[in-house]
C-alpha cells in the first residue's frame, strides 16, 4: 500500500474580494509526478499554498503525510519543523523567495533555521550547488544574478532541505530553453530518486516530462478534470474549457478555418 | 537631515546612542509581539521603502541637507513602533554603505528621523483620524499634518544638536572643534527650509499617499487602525515629550561632566554669544519683541534655543488647529 | 508600405478602424519648443540606480586581492570603531592630517585606486561640509580674530536689521574650525568607506553580531538592502513606463499626482512582496527566530589589525593632548 501524501477534501479559500478555491478534492500518492494545470487565476497557486501549510482553507481539510494541516499542528513546532522538512515549496517569483544577501546564505537557510547540523549544512550547501552548476554564484548577491541564475538559486535553496515532496509553482515561466530543458530533466531526475513532485503550470509543452497525471483547475475555481497526463492533454474539450488551449481563426481565400492552438509561451507573473 | 560624523560632537553622539539604545529594544519587543514572525520582512520592506523617499535629497544652506523621510506614512500603515525600526534600518544602511550620515551619529540621526519623526506624525494622524471611516478626509489630512508635524520636530532636533556644538566645544580662543555654527544659525536655517519647503513635501508625500491608498488599497490603512489604540502611544508620546525636554538639558549637562572646564567657565561659554550670532538676532525681532535687545536672557544660547522653540510649538499649534478644524468639518458634514 | 493614409487601410478584422495602418508622417515631426526635460524626480531615479552600481562594482573591490580584503569583517568593524572614536576626540589639524594619511595608505594597500578612493571619499560629504562651514570663516558670521583683512569700510555698516561691523576678514579660529571640520568629516567617512568597499556587505553583517547587534535586526538589515534594489527597479520602471505614454510637457499638477501614486503603488506591491517572502521564508523553517553560521576565523592577522587600530587610535589621541 502507498501512502498519500496530500489527502485534500472539498476545501475552499476566498480572498477578501474574490474567490481563490471552490471545493476541490485531490489526493497525491507518495513518489508520483503531478501537474496542477489551469488558467491564470484558476487557484494554481492557492492550492500550493494550501499543500504547503501557508494558508489555512476557509472550509474542507488538508492532510499532509495522514495528519491534518491545522492552525494548531502547524503552531506546533515539533510539527511544523518536520513539516517543513518534508516539503519544500519553490515559488513562482524568485524576487520574494532570494531574499538573503548571497546566494551561500539563501541556500543555507532552509537547513539552518530548520536545525541541521553545522557541518551538514556547509556538506549539502556545496553538493547542492554542485548539482545546479551555480557554484561561480556564491557570494553573489541575489539582485545580480539573471532570471534563469534566480530560478536556479530558488530551487537550490529548495533542494538543500531534501524534502519529500516538491512543490513547484511555474518552475519554467520566463526561462531560456536550455535552463528549461536543465530544470525539467532535473525535475524528472529528483522524481526517479523518490520524490514526490507537484508542479504548477499552464506550460503544456512540459507536461509530458514533468507529470504523470495531471489535475485541471477551471476558472470557476473547481476540479474540472483529472487523470494521467496522457488523457488529459487529449482532452481538448476540458482544455478548451479550462482556457489553457484556445481556437486561432486563420482566414484562407475567404474561409474561416479554426485550430486549437495551446498558450505554451504565455505566462503568468502575480 | 542626516549628521554626518564630524558635525556633532562624540559626547552629543554618545548621548544620543544611550537615548536610542533603550528606544530599539522597547520597539523590537512590541513589533515581535504584534507583527510576530512577520515582522522581519514587514518592517526590512518599510525600511527600503523609507530609504528610497530619503534619497530624494535637496541640500540646505546652513544646515546638512534635506529631504522627506517618509516615517509618518510609514507609520501610518505599519505603525509607529515598526516605523521607528524601519527608519532606523534604513539610515543604518545609508551611513555604512553610501557615507550618507555618520557612523557614530546613528544615534542622532535614528533619534530625530527614526523616532521623533515618524513617532509625532502618527500620533496628529491619530489625532485627527480617530473614528473616522478609513476613507474619510480626515485619514489622508491627518496623515499629511502629522508628516508635517514630524519632520519639523525632526529638523529642530537636528538643528539643536547640531547648534549647541559652537558653545560646548571649542578650544580657548574660540575655535569650533565641530560644526561652528550656533542655535542662532542652525535653527533659522533649518526651520525656515523645513516649516516652507520639505515640510510641505512631507505633507504632499504622504498625503497623497493616503489618498492613493484610500481609492485602491484600503486593507493597508486599516491593518493598524485596531492594532495601536490610543492608550497604548501614550507611554511613547510621553517619552518622546520628554526626550524633547530633556535632551537638550542632558546635552548641556554631559558636558559639565565632561569635565575639561570648570563648571564656571562652560556657563560663561555657554552664555557666550559669538558677536556674529547676535548680529543675525535682528531676523527674530517681529517674532519675538525684546528678543536679542540689550543682550541678557534673549541674547544666550538658551535664549535661541527656546525661541527656536516656541517657534516650532506656534508652527505645531498651527498644524493641530487645522486638524481640530478639519475634525469639525467632518462632523458638521 | 510608409505613409499610407491610415482610413484607406482596413485594418484587420476585429481592429477599431482607427488602429490600423501606418501613422501620418506629420505626427512624428519634431514640434519646437515641446521636447520634454526629464523631471528632477526622473534624474534622481537615475542618479540612485549609478549610485547603486557603483556599490555593486564595490563588490568587485571587496574580492579583489587586497590587505583588508583578507581581514575578518569583525575586526575591521573593530578597528573602524576605534578609529571613528579618535577622529572625533582629537582637536589638531595636524592630527586629522595624519589619520587621513592612515587611511589613504590602507585604500593602497588594499588596492584600491588613489583616484577612486579620493572621488568616492570626497565628492559630496567633505565637499559639501567645506561649502556649508565657508561662512564661518568671516568675521561678519562668526567672531574672531582678523587673519586677513578683505575689506575695511572705516565705520560700522549696517544692512536693514544686520550689523555688518566695521571690516570683512577672515579669521583664524573660523579658518581653523573649518580645516577641523572638513579633516574629521574626511576621515571619518574614508574609514566608512573603506569598511564599506573592502568587505562583502553580507560579511559586513555578520561583524555586527559582534557589536551586539541583535539577530532580528541584522535580518532586516539584510532584508532591506536587498529589497531596496527591487523597490528602485519598480520605481524606474514606473517612470518609464510613464516615459513612453508621455507626449507633451506635464504639469506640476501632473507631476504630483503620479509621483502620490507611484510612491503608492510603491507602497502596495511593496506590501503585497513581504506577504509573499514571508511566506517563502516560513516555508523554509523561519519562525521569527534568525538563525545566522558562523563562517568566520580570526586568525593572528586580525587581531593585529584590530591590535594595530586600537594602538593608531590611542597614539592619536595621546599626541593630540600632548600637542594641544
Amino acid at each position: 500500500m502507498t501512502a498519500n501524501a496530500f489527502e485534500v477534501k472539498s476545501v475552499s479559500y476566498h480572498y477578501e474580494d474574490a474567490a481563490g478555491l471552490d471545493g476541490v478534492s485531490l489526493t497525491v500518492a507518495a513518489g508520483e509526478k503531478v501537474a496542477l494545470l489551469g488558467a491564470n487565476g484558476s487557484g494554481k497557486s492557492t492550492m500550493l499554498k494550501i499543500l504547503d501549510g501557508l494558508i489555512l482553507p476557509n472550509e474542507g481539510t488538508v492532510a499532509a503525510f495522514g495528519e491534518k494541516l491545522t492552525e494548531e499542528t502547524l503552531n506546533d513546532e515539533g510539527f511544523s519543523k518536520a513539516f517543513r522538512r518534508r516539503v519544500g515549496f519553490v515559488f513562482q517569483n524568485p524576487e520574494a523567495q532570494l531574499f538573503s544577501s548571497s546566494v551561500w546564505e539563501e541556500i543555507a537557510f532552509g537547513p539552518l533555521h530548520l536545525g541541521l547540523e553545522h557541518d551538514e549544512i556547509i556538506t549539502r550547501v556545496e553538493d547542492t550547488m554542485h548539482i545546479l552548476g551555480i557554484n561561480h554564484l556564491k557570494d553573489r548577491p541575489p539582485y545580480h544574478l539573471s532570471g534563469g541564475e534566480k530560478k536556479k538559486v530558488a530551487l537550490a535553496s529548495v533542494l538543500a532541505i531534501n524534502p519529500e515532496v516538491l512543490l513547484l509553482d511555474e518552475p519554467s515561466a520566463g526561462l531560456d530553453p536550455k535552463t528549461e530543458d536543465f530544470l525539467i530533466h532535473l525535475i524528472s531526475d529528483l522524481n526517479r530518486a523518490g520524490k514526490t513532485v507537484i508542479t504548477a503550470t499552464q506550460d503544456l509543452g512540459i507536461v509530458p516530462q514533468i507529470a504523470s497525471r495531471a489535475i485541471v483547475l477551471g476558472e470557476d475555481h473547481r476540479l474540472s478534470g483529472a487523470g494521467p497526463a496522457g488523457e488529459v492533454l487529449g482532452d481538448e474539450e476540458l482544455l478548451r474549457l479550462a482556457n489553457l488551449v484556445h481556437y486561432h481563426a486563420h482566414e484562407h481565400d475567404g474561409l474561416r478555418h479554426y485550430h486549437p492552438h495551446s498558450h505554451v509561451e504565455e505566462h503568468d507573473h502575480h | 537631515m542626516h549628521i554626518p560624523d564630524g558635525y556633532i560632537s562624540p559626547q552629543t553622539a554618545g548621548g544620543l546612542w544611550a537615548l536610542m539604545v533603550p528606544v530599539w529594544y522597547a520597539a523590537g519587543n512590541r513589533i515581535k509581539r504584534t507583527l510576530k514572525a512577520r515582522q522581519a520582512p514587514l518592517v526590512a520592506i518599510g525600511a527600503a521603502f523609507t530609504f528610497i523617499v530619503m534619497m530624494f535629497n535637496v541640500p540646505v544652506p546652513g544646515g546638512t541637507s534635506g529631504h522627506a523621510v517618509g516615517g509618518t506614512l510609514v507609520a501610518v500603515v505599519l505603525g509607529p513602533w515598526a516605523a521607528v525600526i524601519s527608519v532606523s534600518v534604513a539610515l543604518v544602511i545609508q551611513a555604512f554603505f553610501f557615507g550618507d550620515g555618520g557612523i557614530l551619529a546613528i544615534g542622532a540621526n535614528c533619534f530625530n528621523m527614526a523616532f521623533a519623526l515618524p513617532v509625532a506624525g502618527y500620533y496628529v494622524y491619530r489625532l485627527a483620524a480617530a473614528g473616522s471611516p478609513l476613507s474619510s478626509f480626515r485619514r489622508w489630512a491627518g496623515a499629511g499634518f502629522g508628516a508635517f508635524a514630524g519632520i519639523n520636530i525632526s529638523a529642530f532636533l537636528t538643528a539643536t544638536e547640531i547648534g549647541i556644538q559652537p558653545g560646548l566645544f571649542h578650544t580657548a580662543n574660540g575655535t569650533a572643534l565641530y560644526s561652528p555654527y550656533g542655535l542662532s544659525q542652525t535653527i533659522p536655517a533649518m526651520m525656515l527650509v523645513h516649516l516652507t519647503v520639505i515640510g510641505f513635501i512631507e505633507f504632499a508625500v504622504t498625503a497623497l499617499a493616503v489618498a492613493y491608498l484610500q481609492r485602491g488599497h484600503l486593507e493597508l490603512l486599516g491593518a493598524r487602525a485596531t492594532a495601536a489604540g490610543g492608550s497604548r502611544l501614550k507611554p511613547l508620546l510621553v517619552g518622546l515629550l520628554l526626550a524633547l525636554i530633556f535632551v537638550p538639558l542632558g546635552l548641556i549637562a554631559s558636558a559639565t561632566a565632561w569635565g575639561e572646564w570648570s563648571p564656571d567657565q562652560i556657563r560663561q561659554r555657554f552664555g557666550f554669544v559669538p558677536r556674529g550670532m547676535s548680529r543675525f538676532a535682528g531676523l527674530w525681532q517681529g517674532i519675538i519683541p525684546h528678543y536679542g535687545a540689550g543682550g541678557g536672557f534673549w541674547s544666550s544660547t538658551s535664549g535661541y534655543f527656546l525661541s527656536g522653540a516656541i517657534g516650532l510649538a506656534a508652527a505645531l499649534g498651527l498644524a493641530f488647529l487645522v486638524v481640530k478644524l478639519i475634525r469639525r468639518a467632518d462632523r458638521h458634514a | 508600405m510608409p505613409d499610407q493614409d491610415p482610413s484607406k487601410t482596413a485594418p484587420p478584422t476585429g481592429l477599431p478602424a482607427w488602429m490600423g495602418g501606418a501613422r501620418p508622417a506629420t505626427v512624428m515631426a519634431a514640434v519646437p519648443g515641446r521636447r520634454r526635460k526629464d523631471s528632477a524626480v526622473q534624474k534622481t531615479i537615475e542618479g540612485i540606480a549609478a549610485a547603486l552600481k557603483t556599490s555593486v562594482f564595490s563588490e568587485k573591490i571587496a574580492s579583489r586581492p587586497g590587505l583588508l580584503q583578507k581581514m575578518d569583517p569583525r575586526a575591521k568593524a573593530v578597528s573602524l570603531l576605534g578609529l571613528l572614536v579618535a577622529a572625533a576626540l582629537v582637536r589638531q589639524p595636524l592630527i586629522l592630517l595624519g589619520l587621513y594619511a592612515v587611511t589613504t595608505a590602507a585604500a593602497g594597500a588594499s588596492r584600491i585606486s588613489l583616484k577612486f578612493f579620493l572621488k568616492r571619499v570626497w565628492l559630496f560629504i567633505p565637499v559639501f561640509a567645506g561649502l556649508i562651514v565657508l561662512p564661518s570663516i568671516f568675521n561678519v558670521v562668526k567672531a574672531g580674530d582678523p587673519l586677513l583683512t578683505i575689506w575695511n569700510f572705516g565705520h560700522e555698516v549696517r544692512l536693514g536689521p544686520w550689523s555688518l561691523g566695521t571690516s570683512i576678514a577672515i579669521t583664524k579660529q573660523g579658518l581653523t574650525g573649518a580645516a577641523i571640520l572638513v579633516l574629521r568629516v574626511a576621515v571619518s567617512v574614508s574609514l566608512a568607506v573603506l569598511l564599506a568597499l573592502t568587505t562583502r556587505w553580507s560579511d559586513l553583517l555578520k561583524a555586527l553580531r559582534v557589536l551586539f547587534v541583535p539577530r532580528v535586526f541584522i535580518l532586516i538589515l539584510s532584508m532591506t538592502y536587498r529589497y531596496i534594489f527591487l523597490l528602485l527597479d519598480l520605481a524606474a520602471e514606473m517612470f518609464t513606463a510613464r516615459r513612453s505614454r508621455m507626449v507633451g510637457p506635464s504639469s506640476p499638477r501632473e507631476d504630483r499626482h503620479f509621483a502620490a501614486a507611484s510612491i503608492g503603488t510603491l507602497l502596495g506591491k511593496s506590501h503585497a512582496l513581504s506577504e509573499e517572502v514571508y511566506a517563502a521564508m516560513v516555508s523554509r523553517g523561519y519562525d521569527g527566530e534568525p538563525l545566522s553560521l558562523r563562517r568566520f576565523h580570526m586568525r593572528g592577522p586580525d587581531w593585529l589589525l584590530a591590535l594595530a587600530a586600537a594602538a593608531a587610535a590611542a597614539a592619536a589621541i595621546g599626541a593630540d593632548r600632548l600637542l594641544g
